[in-house]
């Protein structure tokens, strides 16, 4: 599969944080604005996708049982293939790869992907808690909800502190990282945390659920994304400058040892990871941009470690010696990542690594642009099983060069 | 979702998962064990997560445990507003001596002194005519 599609447009909206005076977009509106972006950066018209593929990211706000045809309802086109992905943070990078399945397959020849959420102005069981009827359903609530677990950073703390209870990982090495992205975010017009901030800066903010902080969580917002990908043929067709898949890794509900009681400092890029390796024929020293999947620094810590960059255990070492600016010698999350680029949601957050590696390869990225990027590694992440990290992982190379 | 008369959520209790609640209204904990592969498992499944037998037995196991992993939660998100008036909360992974691994809630126990590897054991609490809750203490 290595080079046989490419990503040829990809679109933005602007983030809401939905205050005072600012107008308040639906999802489907998201959708649009979103595709239409992509578009014309293509040069194409949603009338090319007739006969084609079109693939929708399930949004929290989705209340229907058959989603994506109701986008292509929405948005008058007649697709072949209707995709439909589920899987959270992961869907934008799973989408990619069921995408270059079907057209692999000559079954259609260009896809376009969408995804966007509202996660500020769904129904919630809880006054002013972002808790949407959807997640307050079934087992997997009954037996959280009840016992107070606090959502996805109370989950993630206690990963957070299982890690670094077995191997070395220090709060100056975590704001490393909140800094970074925030730099970065300074850096581009499109982040909803624009103003730099610095390691006291992360040290003082409050401890939300010990040892996580304020600094430590993304700033939820309003929006949508969109990406199309094609044949390679196709692709250099439509522009000069296709953004190639070489190799995508993918595994759902990985366990790390025992399914009972698994060991919760790995993440499935363990297995997600090294597959894509393979498939592009490229080793770790040649990427030149790392998209981690950035929900919590120390998210990007494990994912360092299970990508191969460095062994596990010492991914707080790893960001404490490297450079992870824009300029630097192991550039991340360029965009301001999700943590301080804004996470439209669960749901959708997982379209911004992929779509930060295309505008680099693009060499549209501005003030922040990496200098001769060629090769980049972006990680779809999504979802929390009970008491572990991360159900769905897909880890997706690209590259300027088919 | 249902919620008690304090604005805490009630599990929605169905047959699968019936047995759990009502055992720690009694104050007992029981898990679902496979009879065919002997896993012990937390929470329950339509099959064994091992084996994928759909035959279930629910045994009753020890109230003891190890703290797996912790986390002081100083502020309410994503639950609703009822626990408010606990915090903070200390919210563990606990292994259970007889298999299974489960978010429970540690109370008796200032935050500071949690540890991971703490032994603990659980009582329980009622939330409902039909249903309790475990929670630890240190040993």
């Amino acid at each position: 599969m290595r080079g046989k599609v490419a990503i040829v447009g990809y679109g933005r909206t602007p983030y809401s944080r939905v205050k005072p005076g600012e107008p308040v977009l639906t999802v489907d509106e998201y959708i649009a604005w979103a595709a239409d972006l992509a578009l014309q950066r293509a040069g194409m018209s949603k009338n090319d996708f007739d006969g084609q593929g079109l693939a929708v990211a399930h949004a929290e706000a989705a209340h229907t049982v058959n989603w994506s045809a109701s986008v292509a309802e929405t948005l008058g086109i007649s697709p072949k293939v209707l995709l439909r992905a589920d899987q959270g943070g992961a869907s934008a990078a799973a989408l990619l790869i069921r995408a270059a399945a079907v057209i692999d397959a000559g079954i259609v020849d260009r896809v376009l992907v969408v995804g966007a959420d509202t996660p500020l102005t769904i129904p919630s069981v809880a006054p002013g808690l972002p808790l949407s009827p959807e997640r307050s359903r079934g087992p997997y609530w009954d037996f959280q909800g009840p016992f107070g677990v606090m959502g996805a950073t109370a989950q993630f703390a206690l990963i957070q502190r299982r890690y670094q209870h077995e191997y070395e990982l220090t709060d100056e090495q975590l704001a490393k990282i909140a800094v970074v992205t925030r730099y970065h975010a300074s850096l581009n017009p499109g982040a909803i945390y624009r103003k730099p901030i610095t390691v006291e800066d992360y040290l003082n903010s409050r401890v939300l659920s010990a040892p996580l902080r304020l600094f430590d969580c993304v700033p939820i917002v309003n929006g949508g994304l969109a990406y199309i990908v094609t044949s390679a043929k196709s692709a250099r067709t439509i522009t000069d400058r296709p953004a190639y898949l070489l190799g995508f890794g993918e595994v759902n509900n990985y366990y790390h040892g025992s399914r009972t009681r698994p060991d919760v400092t790995y993440t499935g890029f363990v297995k997600a990871a090294p597959e894509a390796f393979r498939m592009a024929g490229v080793e770790h020293k040649d990427i030149d941009l790392f998209q981690p999947y950035d929900d919590y620094p120390f998210i990007v810590v494990m994912q360092i470690e299970d990508c191969g960059f460095c062994k596990k255990g010492q991914g707080g070492r790893f960001v404490q010696e490297r450079n992870l600016r824009f300029d630097g010698d192991f550039p991340l999350s360029t965009d301001g990542g999700q943590l301080s680029g804004g996470q439209p949601g669960g749901a959708i957050g997982g379209f911004a690594p992929l779509i930060e590696a295309v505008t680099q390869l693009r060499g549209e990225a501005g003030e922040r642009q990496v200098k001769d990027v060629s090769i980049t590694l972006s990680l779809g992440f999504g979802g929390i099983p009970y008491g572990r990290p991360g159900r769905s992982c897909a880890a997706i190379i690209l590259g300027s060069e088919g | 979702m249902r919620q008690s008369a304090d604005r805490k959520p009630l599990p929605e209790i169905t047959d699968l998962t019936r047995p759990f609640w009502s055992a720690a209204r009694e104050g007992k904990l029981v898990m679902q064990k496979c009879p065919s592969c002997g896993t012990i498992d937390f929470f329950p499944k339509p099959w064994c997560l091992e084996c994928g037998k759909r035959e279930r037995e629910w045994v009753e196991v020890t109230t003891r445990g190890t703290v797996y992993s912790y986390t002081v939660t100083s502020l309410v998100m994503m639950n609703l507003p009822g626990w408010e008036k606990d915090l903070p909360v200390i919210l563990c992974l606990v292994d259970l001596d007889d298999g299974g691994r489960m978010y429970a809630q540690l109370v008796g126990c200032p935050p500071e002194e949690v540890r991971i590897g703490m032994r603990v054991e659980a009582h329980f609490e009622q939330i409902s005519d039909e249903a309790g809750i475990p929670k630890f203490r240190p040993l």
